[in-house]
């Protein structure tokens, strides 16, 4: 089947992740305080260090603002109104598939998760994170016998706590912002991996992401640490059912590279968007930070963003080591009335860093598309080197595109180029096109698929085909 | 008695024994809105984003005294600030004051009239557009709204061409204690016409002073203006200046700014588009070394179809100097068939200097052709290799790439003296700042 | 094959009328060209059998095969047979030759009912064709038309005639920007790709085309009409006189130009 009878086959899908699924739930009463907090930390069974993390972190959220310097405008979530663990009753800890409350798996079937050991083939281990707790991890033996540790961020706490005490919030602190904050004191689980030194792991990992219960908010916590010489590639998907109210989903990532360990960390993000008007959908405020710690790591994101309301998230990378290298590639579709506001941060400290930043911003229909980075070169960074390329593409006349580069370099044998252009979707492409046989559908889908074609290159196959065909079902019929 | 006036609302009102009260009933109404506005506007701080790297405090620090109670030093030895093809079209200010006897405005012809705005408080075009066009809503300019007495006032008739172009020179004297200034320039071009402006500010001793120079251009349908803007102030200076333009259908507004003086400067030039078919450029050049800070914060607003825009700003920075670059371009939703492009170009050449730069794009249509560049970094190694493989030393390459960096923005002023004076400004700069111990 | 009858055109929304009464019938195997002074409307004429939507018809109708297709999009004509060669080929950053062919045969086959070929089939498919005009394998990979010289672009232009084998093609000053060996090349493969089941039109300004592929028709367009029809001599006799003398045609009903 053509690429274009793939976009065809899903044309009037509309949001098709936007189904819920019925199981029970164990609730928390609503509203956050320091007993809720303790109570989320007392049912995990965490340990005391833990539970002072958490408590630290929640103090210091009460006495932050909310942010407002972004370029979007949405109703503030209501803190006191929503729920801060959500867990299906069933219990969370399994020990083989079988276990899982058949409704969540029939969901994670509906999703296409390959969930199943038949799955195995395709080698992705998955970690699947149900509202927030995590339900089960695949491939934990066979990651084992690699010395790789993958599981979800409770069991990791009970199991290696040593490990988690030591890198938690060492990327992101528990004070950074207001919503890795409310995050640190609240989150409910997520995925932990642990690469040890010289080890390449032997197969990509994965999480999905689901919001299904309407009044939950999704708290995850991922961390991810490649020691030395060591290397992995994780793949993240988000899904939510489609409500009328907003959620709220605000996660921290923190990735650690030590010498020559290469993080690559991928994202499509199709959280349900809201509808025409721009009723319900996810507020998805999330902080993602890696730390190239050591000298010649790397670290890089790819995301292609989709869905959600709101977005406000800023992958970064911390160049600390010598010769560390962070990437961001990014394409980021808007639509209807959805609000992105989304970009880097690339912090030059070592010495003869590198930085590359592509991003490729799509805005259709009534929708904002804001692309924001930082680029710093500090006075120690000898000979650091920034590019960055950032694309927007209008379709329509009711969008907004924006660019907001930061530049600030202090070191004269440092250099940054930012490059940034605005263009749309020619008409003249279009008929080109059409004249050679295709719709004005797929003509428009193969332009913005040749405008995104750097950054879509960049992630695993796995997701490269999913991509292709999201981007077609986004842009469905905005021209016109 | 000295009146210590830093310009926070909550002491202003001390300065009302000077408040000055000449003009018509229009600007007192002008001065009694920004009196009123002015007290309920914060003075700018880091965490508001708009002033977020720039450090404000050696200006609050400041204590400073009304003009009149300063110790102002007389003005002398200044005719070599003139220039010759303006002879007999320079306006003369001191400290924001008009002076009468270094001024000359008989050369202009027929359709141009060019005086000291206190002169005209009741001309029509006066009273239509005095601090009408101004949409700043910060301190610095609503103090000079309070505080302006008087200013440059430059109309062409329709069809006026102005013979010669024309020198607003605005000085600041040395003084016993800091001073504020608060130059003013109201330019209307009417259909058709024609004119050349050359605004130069130079600080004449090291005292310290603040200079707020806030400038309303109109430019009407076909008129051309070329605004040459010229900032020499004392390294002791402080310089916030506000020039806005508004171009109509079919005009054309060519503006360029070299900044070359001051420790703290604040240049904030504004285009605002009234019609469509329009073309203007917004270029500056930044030459800083010492203790200096340069921010340039501009805003090419487009709300009309079909404008062609430009905007290179380059910025040479040594020593322990710090340059920041924001640079706005807005394309309206109605605004269609606009190409703008922005270029930000940052030399940077010691360790201890600082750069910040953010060119932004806020597009609100789909037929355009917008772009922007922003690069930060030495002197291209290959290139100094390649001067100095045709013998030349690392310094002097140095010093020639330096100086044909800086050179592409000025290349545009049309008035010969003026180019030949910025010509060895530069000049001057990058003999003192080719610095050999930045290498590749 | 294709009958223009009557055709006034007009810029969309402009109320500019460009084709003022355009009458031409191309039948089934025939090679026609389209010559006349620049401004003149022949690539106008071309776009809008195209359906280009710049253009508006206010009168008369084209009819293909027996069918009006005022009212088919650009896609549906292609479907249908018709292939426009671009005066000025237009650039698709991002796509690549190569995606947009596999795409175009597909779509255009799955119309005709005909079998869709899988990548491997279609590869070998496009390198037969690719010879059929003398290109580098290089170009199935570069955006299209994206940097491409300007003969490049035309010679593009015939190779994608070449992959989809259209009924009818129109080929708009294909000839022009081409260097001498190119021209020729070019012109043999259009030559290769004619046969009684297809039709050709060619715009051009220049006789020596028409050396190599040999027209049954010229027509001349002045002034958004055709103001003169003959043979192939007729290129020749333009070749020598300009088109001064046939100016006066334009006028004939008293309609100025
Ligand atoms: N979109 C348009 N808007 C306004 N005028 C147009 C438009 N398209 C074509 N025209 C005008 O219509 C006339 C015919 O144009 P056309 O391109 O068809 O000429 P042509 O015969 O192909 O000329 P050439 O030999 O130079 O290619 C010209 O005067 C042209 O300027
Ligand atoms: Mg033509």
């Amino acid at each position: 089947m053509s690429e274009t009878k793939a976009l065809e086959s899903m044309i009037g899908e509309e949001y098709k992740y936007g189904f819920t699924t019925d199981v029970e739930y164990e609730d928390f009463p609503s509203g956050i305080n320091e007993d809720i907090v303790r109570l989320i930390s007392e049912k995990k069974n965490e340990p005391e260090w833990m539970t002072e993390f958490r408590l630290k972190a929640y103090r210091a959220w009460t006495e932050m603002e909310e942010p407002s310097w972004f370029n979007a405008t949405y109703e503030k979530p209501k803190f006191d109104k929503l729920q801060y663990y959500s867990a299906p009753k069933n219990k969370p800890k399994l020990n083989s598939l079988d276990e899982v409350d058949p409704k969540i798996r029939e969901t994670y079937e509906k999703l296409g998760i390959p969930l199943e050991e038949q799955k195995m083939l395709a080698g992705v281990a998955v970690d699947a994170v149900f509202d927030s707790v995590s339900i089960f991890t695949t491939f934990k033996e066979k990651l084992a016998e690699a010395g790789v540790i993958f599981c979800s961020i409770s069991e990791a706490i009970q199991d290696h706590p040593e490990l988690v005490k030591k890198y938690m919030g060492s990327v992101v602190p528990a004070r950074d912002n207001f919503y890795a904050a409310l995050n640190s004191a609240v989150f409910s689980d997520g995925s932990f991996c642990y690469v040890p030194k010289d080890t390449i792991c032997p197969m990509e990992l994965s999480t999905y992401f689901r919001i299904n219960n309407m009044n939950s908010g999704q708290f995850e916590r991922t961390l991810i640490i490649a020691e030395e010489n060591s290397h992995v590639s994780y793949l993240e998907g988000c899904t939510a059912p489609m409500y009328d109210e907003n959620q709220l989903h605000a996660a921290v990532v923190e990735l650690i590279a030590m010498d020559n360990a290469e993080i690559k960390y991928s994202t499509i993000q199709n959280w349900y968007s809201g509808n025409e008007d721009g009723k319900g959908g996810i507020f998805n405020f999330v902080t993602k930070r890696g730390a190239c710690r050591g000298d010649n790591s790397k670290i890089s994101w790819t995301q292609l963003e989709t869905g959600s309301a709101v977005t406000l998230k800023y992958p970064s990378v911390i160049l600390q080591g010598d010769n560390s290298v962070g990437e961001f590639y990014s394409v980021a579709v808007t639509n209807k009335r959805q609000q992105a506001d989304t970009g880097t941060k690339m912090i030059h400290l070592g010495k003869n860093t590198k930085s590359t930043i592509i991003s490729k911003g799509i805005s259709a229909g009534k929708s904002d598309n804001s692309y924001r980075g930082e680029v710093k070169i500090s006075k120690k960074a000898d000979n650091a080197r920034n590019y960055s390329q950032c694309d927007s593409m209008l379709i329509g006349q009711t969008c907004g595109a924006h660019t907001f580069p930061y530049i600030e370099s202090a070191n004269p044998t440092g250099k940054v180029e930012h490059e940034a252009t605005t263009s749309r979707v020619g008409e003249d492409q279009i008929f080109y096109l059409q004249q050679r046989g295709l719709s004005e559908d797929d003509a428009i889908s193969l332009i913005v698929n040749g405008f995104c074609k750097e950054v879509l290159k960049e992630l695993p196959m796995e997701f490269a085909v999913e991509a292709n065909k999201l981007l077609g079902i986004k842009l469905e019929g905005s021209v016109g | 008695m000295a009146h210590p006036t830093r310009i926070e609302p909550s002491i202003l009102h001390k300065l009302a024994k000077h408040l000055p009260e000449n003009g018509s009933a229009r600007w007192t109404n002008v001065r009694q809105k920004s009196m009123q506005q002015l007290n309920s506007t914060q003075f700018p701080h880091k965490k508001i984003e708009e002033w977020r790297f720039t450090d404000l405090r050696p200006i609050s620090r400041t204590e400073f005294t009304h003009i009149n109670d300063a110790g102002t030093y007389k003005a002398s030895d200044i005719e070599k600030y003139f220039i010759p093809e303006s002879d007999r079209s320079r306006l003369v200010f001191i400290n924001g004051r008009y002076n009468e006897t270094y001024s000359s405005i008989g050369g202009l012809g027929k359709g141009v009239t060019v005086g000291n705005l206190s002169r005209f408080p009741d001309d029509e075009n006066v009273l239509e557009y005095l601090n009408n066009l101004v949409n700043y809503d910060d301190v610095f300019t609503l103090f000079n709204g309070l505080m302006f007495e008087d200013g440059a006032y430059i109309h062409l008739k329709e069809g006026a061409k102005a013979e010669a172009p024309i020198q607003v020179l605005n000085l600041y004297t040395g003084s016993e204690k800091p001073f504020i200034a608060n130059p003013r320039m109201l330019v209307v071009a009417e259909e058709d016409s024609d004119v050349t402006i050359i605004e130069d500010h130079i600080g004449l001793e090291e005292n310290s002073y603040m200079t707020i120079p806030v400038s309303e251009v109109k430019v009407k349908q076909r008129a051309h203006i070329h605004h040459v803007r010229i900032q020499r102030d004392n390294e002791n200076a402080f310089h916030i200046s506000r020039p806005i333009a508004y171009v109509e259908k079919n005009s054309e507004y060519h503006s360029y700014t070299i900044t070359l003086g001051a420790k703290l400067t604040r240049n904030e030039p504004r285009v605002v588009q009234e019609d469509e078919e329009v073309d203007f450029t917004l270029d500056g050049l930044v030459l800083i070394d010492g203790e200096q800070v340069a921010d340039t914060h501009s805003v090419m607003d487009h709300r009309f179809s079909h404008a062609n825009s430009h905007q290179l700003h380059k910025v040479v920075v040594n020593g322990k100097a710090h340059s920041i670059f924001n640079g706005k371009i807005f394309v309206r939703r109605d605004a269609q068939k606009i190409d703008s492009f922005q270029e930000n170009r940052n030399l940077l050449l010691s360790y201890d200097g600082l750069v910040n730069a953010k060119p932004q794009l806020e597009i609100f249509a789909d037929d355009v052709l917008c772009s922007h560049g922003a690069t930060v970094g030495q002197l291209d190694p290959e290139e100094v290799f390649y001067l100095q493989s045709r013998g030349m030393t690392e310094e002097k390459a140095k010093e020639v790439l330096t100086y044909a960096f800086a050179l592409e923005t000025i290349e545009n002023v049309k008035v010969d003296s003026v180019h030949k004076l910025l010509i060895d400004e530069v000049y001057r700069y990058t003999k003192a700042n080719s610095n050999p111990k930045v290498t590749a | 094959m294709l009958e223009i009858k009557n055709l006034h055109v007009e810029v969309e929304g402009e109320g500019t009328e460009i084709l003022k009464g355009v009458n031409l019938t191309i039948n089934k195997g025939e090679i026609h060209a389209i010559m006349g002074p620049n401004g003149s409307g022949k690539s106008t004429l071309a776009k809008i059998v195209a359906g280009h939507p710049e253009y508006e018809v206010t009168k008369g109708d084209i009819i293909y095969n027996g069918e009006s297709i005022l009212e088919l999009d650009p896609d549906e004509r292609s479907h249908a047979g018709l292939f426009l060669a671009f005066q000025y080929p237009v650039e698709v950053p991002g796509v690549t030759n190569n995606t947009l062919l596999r795409e175009s045969y597909n779509t255009i086959a799955a119309s005709r009912g005909r079998e869709e070929l899988d990548p491997l089939e279609f590869d070998d498919y496009i390198r037969e064709k690719l010879e059929l005009v003398d290109m580098k394998a290089d170009f199935l990979e570069r955006s299209v038309n994206t940097g491409f010289s300007g003969g490049e672009k035309k010679r593009n232009e015939i190779f994608q005639m070449a992959v989809l084998e259209p009924a009818l093609a129109l080929l708009d000053e294909t000839d022009s920007g081409l260097d001498i060996d190119a021209l020729r090349i070019v012109a043999d493969g259009i030559n290769k790709l004619h046969h009684e089941e297809n039709s050709v039109v060619l715009i051009t300004h220049y006789q020596r085309l028409l050396n190599y592929i040999i027209p049954d028709h010229v027509h001349v367009m002045i002034g958004g009409k055709v103001v003169k029809s003959g043979g192939k001599e007729l290129a020749l006799e333009l070749e020598e006189k300009g088109y001064d003398w046939l100016e006066s045609l334009a006028t004939v009903n008293g309609e100025a130009k």
